[in-house]
C-alpha cells in the first residue's frame, strides 16, 4: 500500500518536474556538473552513467530528460544510503561483539515486557525474550534516527522533526507497519520530498562517515537543494513555509561556486 | 506537527491486556532512554524536537507489538506457550528486519552462555532450562528457555518490585561490572 502511494507521488512529482520544460533539465543539469561550461554545453548528457538505460545525445525531449536525471538522481541516492547503513551494521556488530554485560540495558525490561504483554494473544515469555528486544529496539531507533536524519539534512535544517520520521517510513517499505502512527499530512508533505531526495545527495560525499565524531562537524549541504524549488509551485509553498529564506542563495561550498548565478534567477522567475 | 500523540495504531497497541491496563506512559519506553539512542545516530550539533522523540516512542512500541505478534502466532501454532528468543529473531526475519538477526544472534548465544553460569543457582518453574553452559550452537533448540534469576536481577537494577510473570529462584549477589560497549542508559 505505502508502495504504490509512493509510486503514485514519484509520478505526480515526475509529472510536475517535466511541466517545468527546459529550464528544470537544466537547473538538473547543473546540479550534475558544477563547470558551467559542461552546463552549457549540454555535455553530460552524453557521459552521465545511467542506471536503467543509456541517455539519448542531445534529445530534444525534456520529458526524456527530465526523466533520465530522476532515474539517475534516485540510483545515486540508494547507493549513498547504502554505503551509510553498510557502516552502521558494521558497527552494530562490533558494538555486540564487546557486550559482555547484560544488566546494564539502554531499555528497561519490564517495561519492555509490559508492552509485549499487552497483546492478550502472548501468554509466556521466556527471560531472554525482552533482552533480545532491548538490543533489536535501539537498533531499530538507530536506523529509524538515521533515516529520517537524512531528510532533515535534504530541507538544510539541524533539528530532526516529526516530518522527518514519516519521510523515512514513507520510504522504507520495512516501516510499513507504522503508517498508521503518522497523520496523513505528514505522508502528503513526504511526498514531496521524493524530489527533494534525489536532487540534493548529488553533491554529497559518498563516503560520508555514519558516526559523527565530536570534533569532525562535516557540514553535508546538498548543493542540489536549491534545485529542489523551482520544480513546482507547491514545492514552492513548502520551501515558503518551513524555510523562508532570502532570494539569493548563499553556498559556501567551494564547488559549488558554478552555481551560484543560477538558482536567485530561477527563484526570482518563480516568485 | 501539533499532533504529536496521534495514536491510531495497530490493534497491537490498544493497550487490551487481559489482567491489566496499561497506563499511558506504560504503553512507550521512556522518552530519556529513546532519545539518548537517537542521539547516538546524529551528529553533535544535532537537536531533536520533543514531537519527534514522541513520535519515535510510540514506533518503539508498535516495533514491539509487531514482532511479538508474530512470534506469537508462531508459538501458537506450535502449541507452546512460552515466547523466547529464537522466536523473535525467526519473526524479525519474516516482517523484514533480517539485518537486526546476525547481531542479535550473537547477543543472544552470549546472553545464554551467561545464564548458564546461573543455572544451578536459580530455577523457573515456568520453563525448566536446559543447560546452556553447553549449547554453542547458534541455532539452538527453539524451546529453550532462560531461567528467570536475570529478570529478578534486572527488576533490582531498575528498582523495579519484581517481575510478576516470573518467579525466579534466589538472586546471585555477584558483582555488577559494567564492560566495554555496554549502554549504561537507566530510566528516569
Amino acid at each position: 500500500m505505502d508502495k504504490s502511494e509512493q509510486t503514485q507521488q514519484q509520478q505526480q512529482q515526475q509529472q510536475h518536474v517535466m511541466g517545468v520544460a527546459a529550464g528544470a533539465s537544466q537547473m538538473a543539469y547543473s546540479s550534475h556538473y558544477p563547470t558551467a561550461s559542461m552546463v552549457a554545453s549540454g555535455t553530460p548528457a552524453v557521459t552521465a552513467p545511467s542506471p536503467t538505460q543509456a541517455p539519448a545525445a542531445f534529445s530534444s525531449s525534456a520529458h526524456q530528460l527530465a526523466y533520465q536525471q530522476a532515474q539517475h538522481f534516485h540510483h545515486q541516492q540508494q547507493q549513498h544510503q547504502q554505503q551509510q547503513l553498510q557502516m552502521f551494521w558494521s558497527n552494530q556488530m562490533q558494538e555486540i561483539e564487546q557486550t559482555i554485560d547484560f544488566k546494564n540495558h539502554s531499555l528497561p525490561l519490564a517495561r519492555i515486557k509490559k508492552i509485549m504483554k499487552a497483546d492478550e494473544d502472548v501468554r509466556m515469555i521466556s527471560a531472554e525474550a525482552p533482552v533480545i528486544f532491548a538490543k533489536a529496539c535501539e537498533m531499530f531507533i538507530l536506523e529509524l534516527t538515521l533515516r529520517s536524519w537524512i531528510h532533515t539534512e535534504e530541507n538544510k535544517r539541524r533539528t530532526l522533526q516529526k516530518n522527518d520520521i514519516a519521510a523515512a517510513i514513507s520510504r522504507n517499505d520495512v516501516f510499513d507497519f507504522l503508517v498508521d502512527i503518522i497523520p496523513r499530512d505528514e505522508l502528503k508533505e513526504e511526498g514531496l520530498g521524493i524530489t527533494k531526495a534525489t536532487i540534493p545527495l548529488v553533491g554529497s560525499p559518498a563516503d560520508m562517515p555514519y558516526y559523527y565524531v565530536p570534533p569532525q562537524h562535516p557540514v553535508v549541504g546538498p548543493p542540489g537543494m536549491i534545485m529542489g524549488k523551482p520544480i513546482g509551485a507547491e514545492q514552492a509553498t513548502l520551501y515558503s513555509t518551513q524555510q523562508p529564506r532570502p532570494p539569493v542563495a548563499f553556498m559556501p561550498w567551494p564547488h559549488t561556486q558554478p552555481l551560484q548565478q543560477q538558482p536567485p534567477q530561477h527563484q526570482q522567475t518563480d516568485s | 506537527m501539533a499532533d504529536s500523540d496521534n495514536d491510531s495504531g495497530g490493534a497491537h497497541n490498544a493497550g487490551k491486556g487481559s489482567e491489566m491496563s496499561p497506563r499511558e506512559q506504560d504503553r512507550f519506553l521512556p522518552i530519556a532512554n529513546v532519545s539518548r539512542i537517537m542521539k547516538k545516530a546524529l551528529p553533535a550539533n544535532a537537536k531533536i524536537s520533543k514531537d519527534a522523540k514522541e513520535t519515535v516512542q510510540e514506533c518503539v512500541s508498535e516495533f514491539i507489538s509487531f514482532i511479538t505478534g508474530e512470534a506469537s502466532d508462531k508459538c501458537q501454532r506450535e502449541k507452546r506457550k512460552t515466547i523466547n528468543g529464537d522466536d523473535l529473531l525467526w519473526a524479525m526475519t519474516t516482517l523484514g528486519f533480517e539485518d537486526y538477526v546476525e547481531p542479535l544472534k550473537g547477543y543472544l548465544q552470549r546472553f545464554r552462555e551467561m545464564e548458564g553460569e546461573k543455572t544451578v543457582a536459580a530455577r523457573d518453574k515456568d520453563a525448566p532450562p536446559p543447560t546452556n553452559a553447553t549449547n554453542s550452537a547458534y541455532e539452538s533448540p527453539s524451546y529453550a528457555a532462560a531461567p528467570g534469576g536475570i529478570m529478578m536481577h534486572q527488576g533490582h537494577v531498575y528498582g523495579s518490585a519484581g517481575f510478576h510473570q516470573v518467579a525466579g529462584g534466589a538472586i546471585k549477589g555477584g558483582p555488577v561490572y559494567p564492560g566495554p560497549g555496554s549502554n549504561a542508559g537507566r530510566p528516569r
